[in-house]
């Protein structure tokens, strides 16, 4: 046998599916849960206060850009 | 050496800082070209994401008797006021401005109540610990 057959032989080839290693490495339950917590009066509040905000001031635009929000 | 608890909760605020920033980047653009005459006062909003990500790992590490979200609000206050302060000293500062320390925290409690905090437990950062 040639040599170059031999060292062929020997060696697994490479697994150049990467997707698959990392199919592999992930696992098939490796998921995450998100829990998001219960909207209550307090959440709706801040929303509404936060809208109500923006609606009362002269300029909403002006203020989002300052805020980093726009 | 850093912990991969805290490595995750500073990835978990700056990952979440960095998607809002799409308003910034994107929405900006699209109001100045509309409006060319808006004065759009240029913040350094681009340092959200490393403020935000330390700010939850201060969080992960020291697990204040606070509620993620008035934890989140907390920094949304302290932004407000430097905003406020960086325009008094750049001499660009409007009256409305003045509504940036309510507008923000109100903003950054729902975020952090409803984005980050998930986040945290759910990539093992902190426990049940959604109460705002």
């Amino acid at each position: 046998m040639p040599t170059r057959d031999l060292i062929r032989s020997a060696t697994p080839a490479p697994d150049h599916d990467l997707w698959q290693r990392v199919r592999d490495s992930l696992g098939r339950d490796d998921h995450v849960t998100l829990r998001l917590p219960a909207i209550g009066w307090l959440e709706a509040a801040a929303l509404g206060v936060a809208i109500g905000t923006l609606a009362v001031v002269p300029d909403p635009l002006r203020v989002l850009a300052a805020g980093g929000l726009l | 050496m850093v912990s991969r608890r805290d490595l995750l909760a500073y990835l978990i605020g700056a990952g979440v800082a960095g998607t809002v920033l799409v308003g910034p980047y994107a929405i900006r653009v699209s109001v100045a070209s509309l409006v060319p005459e808006m004065p759009l006062q240029q913040v350094p909003f681009f340092l959200l994401p490393i403020l935000w990500g330390l700010w939850n790992l201060v969080w992960a590490r020291r697990q204040p008797r606070l509620g993620i979200g008035v934890w989140g609000a907390l920094l949304g206050f302290v932004a407000a006021v430097l905003v406020n302060l960086l325009f008094l000293a750049e001499g660009v500062w409007f009256p409305a401005a003045i509504v940036l320390p309510l507008l923000l925290p109100l903003v950054y409690y729902l975020l952090w109540l409803l984005v980050v905090g998930p986040l945290n437990e759910a990539l093992g950062v902190e426990g049940s610990r959604l109460d705002g």
